[in-house]
């Protein structure tokens, strides 16, 4: 039980960050690894893989924050509707470091799932496969997804494409 | 073992590292070749560096006391409890309105359906008219015993209501939805009536505990046993009636 215990604490801080990197806001980051962890307990006996921990824990929050920005969406294109106001911008977080500034700003307006994909595979350095699993998605797709992905980061980078342009379209 | 020129797929896994070493070198050599694409693997591994550097900061963010694990697991805990709580309350709300309701429902029926309600009803239909044509009366035999037992097998036995100054006096035999009954006028010498009314329990096997009921006028003691129902029906207030009732 508390060797559990130490094992998440342990994690706790990527996971923190992985959540932030999806929220791009720092308490609904916590709000999600805190469900994220509630998941991960209530299942750990039945669900939890023998695989890398953190590939496992990675993807349930993958899914909680899908979830959580699927519901919110909803309820924001019926506020737009209402009020005809829209409210998806975000600001880039102040507590990070000046380094990288750029590349940090390509990496916000990136899609999620870029996003996501990027923090997993170069920052966290998890294998193709563990990143499928948090995904949910075939190896290939991770592939073929991850050089769109890097060629995305690399042109917003540049400043060759300004962010609207990149915009998913409801 | 990867083939040249190197693939997308093969091109990504070079810039993460997660070639094999074989595989690695091939990589090296056909890209020492190939500056333009070499251009784009050192950018796009220089973009990883940057995003690792940038996000580093995240991972120093002063701990959130509630995400430590043993604040989740509290959490948890008052949640199942909590729902445990909202389980039991709805299972004790609903089984009180199914108890209630089910006696609600019984005491409908019972106030619908009285105990030996018909043998209240045979009584004011025969006891009190002496025309009614009768199955069995003491001018025939003396043996209503005899009579009774012949239409209801190991009956418990007539009650002998002599000491009250009760003497059965005509019988008669009728249909009701549980079955064939017979009826027992008795009479006294001032010519109030009693009457001995048996039956059986019906489909249900209702039998009744002995008791005592008022219908108008009327009193109804009724009681089961041997596999019948039996009932004796006479006026409520009379005190002949009322002697004879203990005499049972």
């Amino acid at each position: 039980m508390h060797d559990v215990d130490d094992q998440l604490r342990e994690l706790l801080p990527r996971l923190r960050r992985f959540a932030a990197s999806l929220t791009r806001d720092h308490s609904s980051a916590d709000d999600l690894v805190q469900s994220c962890l509630e998941k991960a307990l209530s299942a750990w006996d039945s669900k939890r893989p023998d695989g890398d921990l953190r590939a496992w824990l990675f993807s349930i929050l993958y899914r909680q924050f899908l979830d959580a920005h699927r519901r919110s969406r909803r309820y924001s294109r019926m506020l737009e509707f209402f009020t005809g106001t829209q409210d998806d911008h975000h600001a880039p977080s102040a507590e990070r470091t000046i380094v990288a500034q750029t590349t940090l700003q390509a990496f916000d307006s990136l899609s999620t799932e870029q996003r996501a994909l990027l923090l997993a595979v170069s920052v966290e350095g998890l294998s193709y496969k563990e990143v499928a699993q948090v995904l949910n998605v075939p190896i290939g797709t991770v592939m073929s997804r991850l050089s769109r992905a890097r060629q995305a980061l690399r042109l917003l980078s540049e400043g060759q494409i300004t962010p609207p342009a990149l915009r998913i379209l409801k | 073992m990867i083939t040249l020129p190197p693939s997308e797929h093969n091109l990504q896994a070079y810039v993460d590292g997660q070639l094999d070493e074989a595989d690695q070198a091939t990589m090296e050599t056909f890209l020492a070749t190939n500056p333009a694409l070499m251009r784009q693997v050192r950018q796009w591994q220089q973009d990883a560096k940057l995003l690792r550097a940038g996000l580093s900061g995240d991972l120093q963010r002063a701990p959130n006391p509630q995400l430590d694990p043993a604040a989740v697991r509290q959490g948890i805990a008052r949640q199942r409890a909590r729902h445990f709580a909202t389980a039991a309350v709805l299972l004790i709300a609903v089984s009180l309105g199914g108890v209630s309701g089910w006696q609600a429902r019984n005491m409908t029926l019972s106030r619908a359906n009285p105990p030996m309600a018909d043998a209240v009803q045979a009584y004011r239909l025969f006891a009190g008219n002496a025309e009614m044509v009768s199955d069995w009366n003491a001018t025939k035999t003396t043996d209503v015993q005899g009579w009774l037992d012949t239409h209801f097998a190991r009956a418990n036995r007539l009650p002998d209501l002599e000491s009250a100054g009760f003497q059965p006096v005509s019988g008669r035999l009728t249909t009701t939805e549980q079955g064939p009954a017979a009826m027992v006028v008795y009479k006294d010498e001032q010519g109030r009536t009693l009457s001995f009314y048996i039956r059986p329990p019906g489909e249900l096997n209702n039998l009744l505990p002995r008791g005592t009921r008022r219908d108008g006028n009327l009193q109804a003691d009724y009681w089961s046993g041997s596999g019948y129902n039996y009932a004796v029906v006479g006026p409520a207030d009379d005190p002949a009636a009322q002697a004879a009732r203990r005499a049972l």
